[in-house]
């Protein structure tokens, strides 16, 4: 068997056992790699060449070094899953960089790190002003995690003791000029809704390149043809304002009327109205 | 425009309002706007029924503007 042949049959072995066998020890992306599983990557990759060269003439001494190399990593792996000492050990723990504002200059230096990096780190994290750090962190990946102090972190809505509506996915109805029966089924929509919906609009389906209904029923449409210009869906809008205007003008009957009876019930209503735009406010206001 | 005109008026709206709500209750999925929808359109056919005791009787006060 000449070399070139031997070469391909090994290179295309190798190609399947790795792959293969990757898929089952694990799948991490490149990010959330530690330094030891970059390091065993490497050495498996430069094995794998090695015995694809024929550099490595014994088939069987090759597959038994791939074989520790693959396989060691997957039983540490799970001692480490086992053992919170041993995980330590095995990748790392994490650093205090910055307590309670202030810089721990000694654990800056343990991690080979000078001001500079640190700051340059910390403005990867949208962070420029130091003095706006409660509490820093490198991570045993090497990743550094910020904590901004209160009165810099942004504000929620619960602290603004707002009330939002909740969040519910949208389900992509249509695609690519195709409908989706079954995230439609999902919303419990029909295919008629659908049709009505797009026939408001002015659109045929096969001019849809993405279309998503809210929780609520509204419907999102991208179309093929940027040109045209759709209609935003302001019926929400539209029916707060309607509200809005039967809650001013129930109060201006209270005001006008001379009939005391009339005049309270006016009145009630106007509140009561006005206490329902409260409560639909975040729903029809998002 | 008559008092009695204006209020029919807003009666009318009130009444576009509450169909469009009812629309929204039937469509959507979250059960907390589920109950939000139903609670307004409760309210809202209170204020309905007022709106239109009140007409008829600026009708049965003013007949000459029945109708209006």
């Amino acid at each position: 068997m000449p070399d070139w042949i031997t070469i391909i049959v090994r290179s295309l072995l190798m190609y399947c056992i790795v792959v293969f066998l990757l898929r089952v020890v694990g799948r991490k992306q490149t990010s959330q790699m530690t330094f030891s599983d970059f390091v065993v990557g490497i050495a498996i990759g430069a094995i794998v060449a090695l015995i694809s060269l024929g550099i490595i003439d014994n088939l069987a001494y090759g597959l038994i070094g791939l074989a520790v190399w693959l396989l060691f990593p997957v039983l540490t792996n799970y001692l480490a899953l086992k053992s919170k000492a041993f995980h330590d050990l095995l990748y790392g723990r994490q650093t205090v960089l910055i307590q309670q504002g202030k810089v721990m200059e000694d654990n800056v230096k343990q991690m080979k790190m000078t001001g500079e990096e640190l700051l340059a780190q910390l403005r990867r994290k949208n962070v420029f002003n130091i003095a706006d750090v409660e509490f820093a962190l490198m991570e045993a990946s090497g990743d550094v995690s910020v904590l901004l102090k209160p009165e810099k972190t942004p504000i929620t809505p619960k602290q603004m003791e707002w009330q939002v509506a909740q969040a519910a996915n949208p389900q992509t109805v249509i695609l690519d000029g195709n409908i989706i029966d079954e995230s439609l089924r999902n919303q419990g929509l029909t295919r008629n809704w659908l049709s009505t919906e797009l026939e408001k609009a002015g659109v045929t389906v096969e001019n849809v390149f993405i279309g998503q209904v809210d929780a609520s029923g509204d419907l999102y449409l991208d179309l093929f043809d940027d040109a045209i210009q759709l209609p935003k869906p302001t019926t929400k809008a539209l029916l707060y304002a309607t509200l809005k205007k039967c809650e001013a003008d129930l109060e201006s009957y209270a005001l006008a009327t001379k009939d005391q009876i009339a005049r309270k019930n006016y009145q009630e209503a106007a509140d009561q109205l006005l206490q329902l735009l409260e409560e639909l406010r975040p729903i029809l206001k998002r | 425009m008559t008092v009695a005109s204006q209020v029919k008026q807003t009666l009318a709206s009130l009444k576009g309002a509450q169909a469009t709500l009812e629309l929204y209750a039937q469509q959507t999925v979250i059960e907390q706007e589920q109950m939000a929808f139903a609670n307004s359109l409760e309210k809202i056919s209170g204020i309905i029924v007022m709106l239109e005791k009140r007409i008829s009787a600026m009708e049965f006060e003013e007949p000459q503007y029945k109708g209006f």
